[in-house]
């Protein structure tokens, strides 16, 4: 089975030059937003090494953390359920609502829950589920995936806004006017919220010594969801997990500032029981996540805490956008995050990137994610999923440049054959690439090594 | 057969590398000032009002909100009753809910409410309007010495609420009033 | 001091005058380099490809090449972030090891090794300045936007004591040019369009001369600015260090 590469669906982004500038400088005002909170706070740097060695302590004992947060959150009434995979956590939601003999769900944003690919199964079993984040339900209607980890519709312009909310929920033609299309949502959607039966969130923080599971929103849909809905089901990847509330300090700090500039997000909901009469259920989900924990190189992918700072800083990714990577979690971390999942099918992405780590420095848990996109490129070398050209060239280089005088006599070769030929055939953008935008060097007559040698010695 | 609970925690305890030591979390120190509280809660949308004094509660939230006929409380006698018995469609009329948090944050503008201080779960959100009543003297600086606030942990719910409901989902546009309530005041005694 | 010169591959063939300027600039500061002949490359295109593997071979080349030296100083930070980065994968012989730590780039060896840290001239024209993202970030030459909103670095430092220079405050101090290696051909349009951003925010901003220490990155924005025949030019700092005139 073969694959579209990053590069072709970045290519057919990128035609049009007006909306990628958009798009570059749209998420660049993210960054800068960022940049603006992080200054103002002086430990920051400090919180950012914190939050990276809780996170490993806690990746380093997650079996223990993980039976503390269970048994806790037993205490508390809570219903713990367990998931190895996608469709183990597929079933265990829909059996929940069934038992209730819900149809309603309203939903609040999980990227977990877009990685299981829960809509479409719920759907197809007849419950009706709604995604209530602004961004979430353009994009439900629209019948399109996120194309970022906390801006699920910035690949779309208002005015494809105003359509879908024209043709879905039936506002003026041409509207176009954020104030106005973001009340049509909430009048929408609070019919929804107020016959919700079930409600599904996803988890930021898992408290380990509390059995509380932390959701962090600005619009306020996850509270709303939860506490007008008689069930509230929260799915959470294992890597959620943090020791202890103090933790918190720490990582509330960073995220709201890494991710979009704010201090803090609108709304940090802390679930720690459920209310009289209703019921809680948390989902515990590995879908992958103890392999890639098992991968000493690529593990500390697991303490990403989906602030998508990476995504808003990485000059591929904002000219690229979200759906050229093909993977739930697009970007940087999910260049690291997507070849433990699939190899062959996400084989580009680690390549979707000039390495220079803007991610890394960026990244609220220290995630070495430029190192690590390296080292994916190794592995996937190795596995053979490298086009077959780069995969001999490569072979012919290293033997090339190990040997001093093959390098010497091939590089003359390559220089005078540029002088020499037309520039039309060595600028010829089916052949060479990089003559789609740019002009070859212009070929000196002496090579270096030419010049040094006719000097007179010392 | 092992269940999957018994499954996973095998494959953590299997994959997960040596163990590291858990760093503790310093205290930053910081600014724990209301001017401070004041500034960063107007850069995201909410307001501090000063009341004159604790008595003057019902008549300043009258006159800031004079359009507001459903009026929930329990720090003065309002005009809609909630418990957590409430039905959903009582709670959706709610135009103002005015209630009592615990303590602020000056580095991001957020108050912590307990479930104790809500009602209803669903009030805070569901309310069309949000008054906060604060005490002055409980401010603290940054978010470690919030948490180190509550030394018994969150209880069954409660939430840091840092200025009305917002979303910036349509090309970064800020849009104050997402789901949740569409203004906010701090009123502080 | 016994001092080697590694001149990339590309700077062999293609900019032997940044090569020439180098080794003058040396001699200028007192230090008489040698260019020892049977150097190639350092095996970085090969290893971003994901071919590490079939890079070895080069990198105990490279090895074997400079261990007698005490610095080996290249005019191109992206390939001293290779060998002290990516050599790892090699046995860590003493010579292997030597070689990681003595292995510098020229504004570095300049600035850490020989204390230089002003130098004598005039260039009276607006700079603008693109440091590679390997030099940046890798090897931490200058400050990061990530990190800080103060400008600093040695190259910064060093460009501002030339008399009459004047460097340009761009949009986005530090943003990737989009070369990239093996990117700029298997990613042709990502990369053609982030050096077309990249020099259109020096354009914006008045420079006059696209400089840097990497050349790698300046011939992918050389190759825009002739392209789209931008009234730029483009130099590796180490001619202008080295007395360049327009």
């Amino acid at each position: 089975m073969s694959y579209l590469t990053h590069a072709s669906r970045a290519e057919a982004f990128n035609l049009d030059h007006e909306r990628t500038s958009w798009h570059d400088e749209t998420l660049w005002f993210v960054r800068q937003k960022r940049d603006k909170a992080v200054y103002a706070v002086p430990e920051f740097q400090e919180l950012r090494s914190l939050a990276s060695a809780i996170k490993e302590h806690t990746l380093s004992r997650l079996d223990h953390y993980l039976a503390q947060f269970e048994a806790a959150a037993l205490a508390n009434g809570v219903q713990v359920h367990w998931a190895a995979d996608a469709a183990e956590h597929n079933a265990i939601v829909l059996d929940i609502v069934r038992k209730r003999g819900a149809t309603k769900v309203v939903k609040s944003k999980s990227m977990l829950t877009e990685e299981c690919h829960l809509n479409p199964y719920l759907i197809s079993h007849g419950i009706d589920v709604i995604d209530t984040d602004l961004g979430e339900r353009i994009i439900q209607l629209r019948d399109e995936p996120p194309s970022h980890l906390v801006l699920p519709a910035i690949h779309l312009k208002k005015e494809d806004v105003g359509d879908t909310f024209h043709q879905h929920l039936g506002t003026e033609k041409g509207l176009t006017d954020p104030q106005q299309l973001t009340e049509a949502a909430r009048q929408h959607l609070r019919a929804k919220f107020l016959a919700g039966e079930v409600a599904l969130t996803g988890v930021n923080f898992a408290i380990a010594e509390t059995g509380s599971v932390v959701v962090c929103t600005n619009e306020g849909n996850a509270d709303l969801g939860v506490s007008l809905a008689p069930v509230h089901v929260a799915s959470m990847g294992i890597e959620k997990l943090i020791p202890r509330l103090a933790d918190l300090g720490v990582f509330t700090r960073l995220l709201a500032r890494s991710a979009t500039g704010q201090p803090v997000t609108t709304y940090t909901s802390h679930y720690t029981q459920p209310a009289e009469g209703r019921e809680m259920h948390v989902i515990i989900v590995d879908n992958g996540r103890t392999q890639q924990l098992g991968r000493p190189d690529f593990r500390a992918s697991l303490k990403c805490i989906r602030c998508g700072a990476c995504m808003n800083t990485c000059p591929v990714y904002r000219r690229s956008g979200g759906h050229s990577y093909d993977f739930t979690v697009p970007g940087p971390i999910g260049s690291i995050l997507s070849p433990n999942i699939d190899l062959k099918k996400h084989s580009t992405l680690p390549f979707a990137s000039t390495l220079c780590g803007s991610c890394t420095d960026v990244c609220p848990v220290k995630i070495d994610i430029h190192v690590q996109l390296y080292k994916w490129r190794q592995i996937i070398a190795e596995a053979n999923h490298l086009p077959a050209a780069k995969k001999w060239g490569m072979k012919f280089m290293g033997r090339l440049l190990a040997s001093p005088n093959a390098f010497k006599i091939s590089g003359k070769l390559a220089r005078t054959g540029l002088r020499l030929l037309p520039h039309g055939l060595t600028h010829n953008q089916t052949a060479n690439a990089w003559a789609i935008a740019r002009e070859l060097p212009e070929p000196p007559k002496q090579s270096f090594r030419e010049w040094y040698q006719q000097q007179a010695p010392a | 057969m092992s269940s999957t609970r018994d499954r996973i925690l095998a494959a953590a305890r299997a994959n997960q590398p040596a163990e590291t030591p858990l760093p503790p979390v310093a205290d930053f120190g910081g600014n724990a000032s209301l001017e401070r509280f004041t500034e960063v809660l107007a850069s995201i949308g909410g307001t501090v009002v000063r009341l004159a004094a604790p008595g003057a509660l019902a008549a300043t939230v009258q006159q800031l909100f004079p359009a507001a006929r459903l009026v929930a409380s329990p720090l003065f006698s309002a005009s809609l009753a909630i418990d957590q018995q409430t039905p959903v469609d009582v709670l959706a009329d709610v135009d103002l809910a005015v209630l009592p948090v615990e303590f602020g944050v000056a580095e991001n503008g957020a108050v912590w409410l307990p479930e104790a201080n809500m009602l209803h779960r669903a009030l805070p959100t569901v309310t069309q309007h949000l008054a906060f009543v604060l005490d002055h003297r409980q401010l603290v600086a940054t978010m470690h010495q919030a948490y180190a606030r509550l030394p018994n942990g969150p209880g069954g719910y409660g939430m840091f609420v840092a200025g009305p409901s917002k979303t910036a989902d349509i090309e970064q546009s800020l849009v104050i009033g997402a789901h949740g309530a569409r203004s906010l005041v701090v009123l502080v005694y | 001091m016994k001092v080697a010169l590694f001149v990339p591959c590309y700077v062999d063939q293609f900019y032997p005058q940044v090569g020439i300027a180098t080794l003058q600039l040396l001699e200028k500061l007192g230090v008489k380099a040698a260019y020892p002949p049977g150097q190639t490359c350092c095996g970085q295109p090969l290893a971003n490809s994901g071919c590490e593997r079939d890079a070895l071979p080069i990198y105990r080349h490279f090895v074997q090449t400079f261990k007698d030296f005490d610095y080996v100083v290249v005019p191109s930070g992206s390939c001293v972030y290779h060998v002290r980065k990516h050599f790892d994968k090699l046995e860590q012989t003493p010579e292997v090891q030597r070689v990681r730590t003595t292995t510098f780039d020229l504004i570095d060896f300049i600035t850490e090794v020989l204390q230089v840290k002003e130098m004598p001239g005039a260039f009276p024209h607006k700079v603008g300045l693109h440091l590679s993202c390997h030099g940046q970030r890798g090897l931490h030459q200058a400050n990061e936007s990530e990190m800080t909103p103060v400008r600093d670095g040695q190259l910064r430092r060093l460009l501002t004591s030339l008399d009459g220079l004047e460097l340009t405050e761009l949009d986005r101090n530090d943003e990737c040019c989009g070369f990239g290696g093996a990117f700029c051909v298997s990613e042709a349009a990502i990369s053609g369009r982030m050096g077309h951003d990249r020099a259109h925010d020096h354009l914006r901003n008045g420079t006059q001369v696209l400089t840097g220490g990497d050349m790698s990155c300046l011939m992918h924005l050389e190759g825009i600015v002739r392209r789209q025949k931008l009234p730029i030019r483009v130099l590796h700092a180490a001619e202008i260090l080295n007395g360049a005139t327009l």
